[in-house]
């Protein structure tokens, strides 16, 4: 089975109903998605499909049908952040950072179909992603202000 | 202002996708006069228990755009938790989609809901049903005058009515919803065939 | 190991009573430091300086033991150390370290003493020093708990990097023949009077030959530059780019994926199982046994998940009732003098104080901690050696554990501890190290990674403890004059040590913890009692521990009392406390909320509440709405004394952190047993809060206490019931047990 996770192509030899996390973690190494619930509760494994969010516990990869995978990797790297990975530096968001790859990856979904969310758009686009440390008051400072920063570019 | 206008498109996607895990549903509706009054309405009792079933009703919830998470495997009823809210896309462009977590299943495997408590998936796209089709915690009275009005059923006859329950691969998930959930009444050739008799009958509602 | 040694660690010192009734030590014993482990293998031209620094010719690198599951240890650790040895923090690298006695907690045995923590006369301090000395005698223990991170941190790791700048100093005096004091440094480099800059790094070969320089003083804060100011977080653009290696995220070559199904019924037996259709399912490698269960090794965690699910298990029955409301009952029956815990707290006599009485009854119910990674650890065990890959708390425990399944020696047992994400106690716990020790041990030479599945993680928590609460105030002439508490719960350390085969002789102060310290001294009237048991489901440390569910219970029904007697929520708490740091935190946060009473307007509401958990005051006000839908928690003001800040955004961010946590599960979660089992699976019947149910959180930090304290967990205690009494304050609605949505719907 092929796909293309952040511009490069794989090929991977698995059933067809391997959710693409699995694929992702264990049969490419590509560890930024990360497992908490498999069951679309906590949003930690979040990439982007064709742009846009999908939570990849979710999503068996016989069911991609050719779509291209984003990960947190592909977002950004450290040394060249994505605005909202910027934001979230600039908030010291994280606290155990366990979800946050999720999270900015909803963020940057969200950005991309909403330029100017307001607090209830934030609250309704991000309350799938759990966050158990309780970061949410930094998080929706942090996609505002990533909202700027990209409307400003 | 949306930057992206996907949801049309994807909303349609809903309607002719494919049933990969192939239900035959044969739609013979009875002959013309063959049904009477009296078992048309039963036929609509029928229908009422299955519209009126936590299935098919939490995705039937009028002007709000928030679905429903209530049955006997959800407990107290209450909204779609996560404050999801489906938009006016129905499928929650605005916000979050609801494939985002409801992936769309294309190929046959028949296992995709078998994970109890994970978001559910068909072949096709997840969506709320249209405001008009608004079902949650309506009498059986009110549904099936919405049921039979053209204004309001999305210019449906009896026989446009059967078919869609064969096209809409969202309404078959609700007689094979996995993960431990109640399915609804019935079976979906039953439900079908239920429809043809009350479209027969001339689409009887009760009094009350 | 000494007779103390022995004693000391077959019954766990708590208490002065303890101490001074049997044990003698010696003073020069305990105040001797610890070898440097850095020095075992150190090479040629490198110097060690102590355990905490680390220099040779290429980097210098700080060691930061710490375990860090959220709450920024790792980075404090290391502007600790950069602060005094003048050098920035991206010219370091940092490392957790190997777990090593050097690196045992000083702070831990402070709460040991029986003294409360705003006790900080000369008597307690001796004694607590006393306790400190004996402990760190009989068992070193390296730990990350009890919010102890920091005051265990700030003294030790500022006085190592100052004697390693020292030393450094001394070196470059001799190299250049300038006299030390002539010289200064900065930025990583020691600066000659002519501004030369000899880098510590060209020092290390001629440092490393020079015994450290010690009794360095340390510098007044007020020349702090990293300390006390708005950090980067180290682990920030890794938490925010996908590159951290968390445990979960450790790959070896060759390495396997395991998945466990154990008896969810904890600690029942298993009876028989049938694991013959996941033997022949794709990628499955090897099914062994472990205690209480099987494991499934395979080539991927889903496929191990996916065999796991297929094994056909015959489960024993629970060791402790089976149906949740039994739970209940058997609390209900303890609060007599068979069960006493403790009387732990008596101020004139509540009994005979007049006034009208207002009664209370309340609940705390299970919690999950639940954190977002779930367990794992990976383990390679070989004939000789053993690594483990995990995050843990108690690292050198978890490594004896390990050694006791493998034989390999403890010494030779390496556990490479990891970022974790999220604990909230659960890396405390060893079954997970445990088990993936076990699976290892059967497939030596291959590295094993367990994986909990979610599923998985619930069913084998070992939740906070349930709580009831009992409670009888008085009120006359508008104001509280007696409180008489009683708490009746499960003693979490004695399960949590029983676990750990270790005993705890006398009461479990947990079990009053935050109410018997609650610092209301001119509260005239005051008992507090504690109930023991042990015969429920076996519980864990939780964030707070005992003073989540104790300062919920004392504070309700303060509230309950406040309101009887007329009085405003805010000023009577202030006239009852006695104590200053706690009287300015009620009163900063008076000022941050503009506080006018508990009412907010129609429908709305506010509440406060006070905590005193782990030596930090805090104060929370939360303002609610009540509306047709439900009641929204809209604003939430905190208020702490931490005696000092190291890192002003990090706090900021624990405050908001800890109050979420606090609010969320008062609101949403319990785990309730049916059949032995936790019924709750997964997150979407425990999720604590999501986004849209957060208030806006503002906090306000004070450096007005004695000693600097640890912020992790205090946070959390005060939420809850400053929430209740808002959701009192805007709806004429006393809830008195958790979670608070059984009783009323919330947006």
């Amino acid at each position: 089975m092929r796909l293309t996770v952040n511009g490069t192509e794989h090929e991977v030899e698995v059933e067809p109903e391997m959710p693409l996390l699995w694929v992702l973690r264990d049969e490419l190494n590509i560890t930024g998605p990360k497992y908490g619930c498999g069951i679309a509760q906590c949003g930690a494994c979040t990439v982007h499909v064709d742009g846009v969010a999908v939570r990849s516990c979710q999503l068996a990869i016989g069911d991609l049908a050719g779509g291209e995978v984003t990960t947190i990797e592909g977002l950004g790297q450290p040394e060249s952040l994505h605005a909202v990975q910027q934001a979230w530096v600039e908030h010291q968001v994280a606290q155990c950072g366990y979800c946050q790859s999720g999270q900015i990856m909803q963020a940057a979904s969200l950005l991309d179909f909403n330029p100017a969310p307001t607090d209830a758009d934030i609250d309704a686009a991000m309350s799938g992603n759990l966050c158990r440390c309780g970061t949410y008051p930094r998080i929706r400072a942090a996609v505002k202000a990533a909202a700027q920063k990209l409307q400003g570019a | 202002m949306m930057k992206r206008t996907l949801w049309a498109p994807l909303a349609l996607l809903a309607a002719t996708g494919v049933w990969a895990a192939g239900e035959t549903i044969e739609i013979n509706p009875p002959a013309e006069g063959s049904v009477s009054t009296e078992e048309g309405l039963a036929a609509w009792g029928r229908i009422y228990e299955v519209a009126s079933h936590p299935r098919c009703a939490n995705c039937h919830t009028g002007e709000s755009d928030r679905p429903m998470w209530s049955g006997p495997s959800y407990g107290k009823a209450r909204p779609h938790g996560m404050n999801i809210r489906a938009g006016e896309s129905r499928i929650g462009a605005e916000h979050i989609l609801c494939s985002t977590c409801h992936t769309t299943k294309d190929e046959d495997w028949s296992n995709a809901n078998a994970v109890p408590h994970a978001a559910p998936r068909v072949a096709a796209e997840w969506q709320l049903a249209p405001v008009e089709a608004d079902w949650f915690g309506r009498s059986s009275v009110e549904i099936c005058r919405q049921l039979r009005d053209p204004e309001r059923n999305g210019d449906r006859d009896m026989l446009e009515l059967a078919a869609h329950l064969d096209h809409d691969l969202i309404l078959h998930w609700a007689w094979a919803p996995g993960g431990g959930r109640e399915p609804a009444p019935y079976s979906l050739q039953e439900h079908v065939n239920d429809i043809l008799t009350w479209g027969v009958a001339g689409m009887p509602c009760p009094e009350n | 190991m000494s007779r103390v040694g022995k004693i000391a660690r077959r019954t766990f010192l708590i208490g002065s009573a303890a101490i001074a009734g049997g044990v003698a030590f010696g003073v020069y014993a305990a105040r001797q430091p610890f070898d440097n482990p850095n020095l075992d293998d150190l090479p040629e031209g490198a110097a060690s300086f102590n355990p905490w620094v680390i220099v040779d010719s290429e980097k210098v690198t700080l060691i930061a033991p710490h375990a860090d599951k959220g709450q920024g240890i790792f980075s404090a650790q290391a502007a600790l150390i950069a602060e005094e040895l003048d050098i920035e923090l991206d010219q370091v690298e940092v490392s957790f370290g190997m777990p090593d006695k050097a690196y045992y907690n000083r702070a831990l045995t402070e709460a040991m003493a029986g003294f409360p923590l705003h006790d900080t006369s000369p008597t307690a301090e001796r004694v607590r020093g006393f306790v400190g000395g004996v402990v760190k005698l009989a068992m070193p223990m390296m730990t990350t708990g009890g919010s102890t991170g920091v005051p265990d941190s700030y003294d030790k790791l500022r006085q190592a990097g100052a004697t390693a700048r020292e030393t450094l100093k001394l070196a470059a005096s001799r190299q250049s023949g300038v006299p030390v004091a002539e010289l200064r440094t900065e930025a990583g480099a020691v600066i000659l009077p002519d501004g030369t800059a000899l880098p510590y790094t060209a020092l290390a070969g001629l440092a490393a030959t020079l015994p450290p320089v010690t009794d360095v003083p340390l510098r007044d804060p007020k020349e702090w530059r990293l300390v006390g100011k708005p950090m980067n977080r180290l682990d920030m653009v890794a938490k925010s780019t996908g590159t951290l290696t968390y445990g979960i995220d450790h790959r070896a070559e060759g390495m396997l994926h395991a998945a466990i199904k154990v008896n969810p019924r904890q600690g029942g037996a298993l009876k028989g199982y049938d694991a013959s259709a996941a033997q022949a399912m794709p990628g499955v490698k090897k099914i062994v046994e472990i205690t209480g269960g099987v494991a499934v090794v395979a080539d991927n965690t889903w496929r191990a998940f996916q065999a796991a699910e297929a094994i056909a298990f015959d489960w024993g029955e629970a060791p402790y009732p089976a149906e949740q409301a039994e739970h209940w009952a058997h609390l209900s029956g303890i609060f007599d003098d068979d069960h006493l815990n403790a009387e732990a707290r008596v101020e004139g006599d509540v009994e005979a104080a007049e006034g009208e009485e207002v009664r209370g009854e309340y609940r705390s119910p299970y919690l999950a901690h639940a954190p977002l990674e779930p367990l794992n650890a990976t383990v390679l065990v070989t004939d000789d050696r053993v690594d483990i890959w995990a995050g843990h708390q108690i690292q050198m425990f978890a490594e004896q554990v390990v050694s006791e399944i493998t034989g390999v020696d403890q010494e030779n047992v390496h556990l490479h501890n990891m970022f974790i994400g999220g604990s909230f106690g659960h890396r405390l716990e060893f079954d997970f190290i445990r088990q993936a020790a076990e699976i290892a041990n059967q497939m030596r030479g291959t590295p094993v990674q367990l994986t909990y599945s979610r599923e998985e993680d619930f069913a084998h928590d070992f939740p906070r403890h349930i709580t009831m609460g009992r409670g009888v105030a008085k009120v006359k002439g508008g104001r509280v004059t007696a409180l008489d508490v009683q708490i009746a719960g499960q003693s979490v350390m004695r399960s949590q040590m029983g676990r750990m085969g270790l005993s705890l002789p006398g009461p479990d102060t947990q079990l009053h913890e935050g109410a018997w310290d609650a610092p209301y001294f001119n509260l005239p009237n005051l008992r507090v009692r504690s109930y023991r048991t042990e015969a429920l489901a076996p519980v864990s440390s939780w964030r707070a521990v005992g003073a989540g569910p104790n300062v919920f219970i004392y504070e309700t029904l303060l509230d309950e009392a406040i309101h009887a007697a007329g009085a405003d929520p805010l000023e009577e708490r202030i006239r009852l406390m006695g104590h200053d740091v706690s009287v300015k935190v009620l009163e900063a946060v008076g000022e941050l909320a503009s506080w006018n009473g508990p009412s907010a307007g129609p429908g709305r509401g506010r509440g406060v509440a006070y905590g005193f958990s782990f030596g930090v005051p805090v104060a929370t006000i939360v303002e609610v709405a009540a509306t047709d839908a439900g009641i929204r928690i809209e604003k939430a003001w905190v208020v702490a004394d931490v005696g000092k800040v190291i890192d002003p955004v990090n706090l900021e961010n624990l405050a908001q952190g800890g109050t979420v946590f606090g609010l969320g599960h008062a609101i949403n979660c319990e785990i309730t047993y049916a059949d032995g089992m936790a019924e709750q699976t997964n997150y979407h019947a425990h999720e604590g809060m999501r986004m849209y149910q957060c208030p806006e959180i503002r906090f306000k930090a004070l450096e007005n206490g004695a000693k600097i304290r640890g912020f992790g967990e205090p946070p959390v205690p005060p939420s809850a019931p400053a929430l209740g009494n808002a959701i009192f304050a805007a709806t004429g609605q006393r809830i008195r047990e958790m979670p608070f949505n059984k009783f009323i719907d919330f947006l």
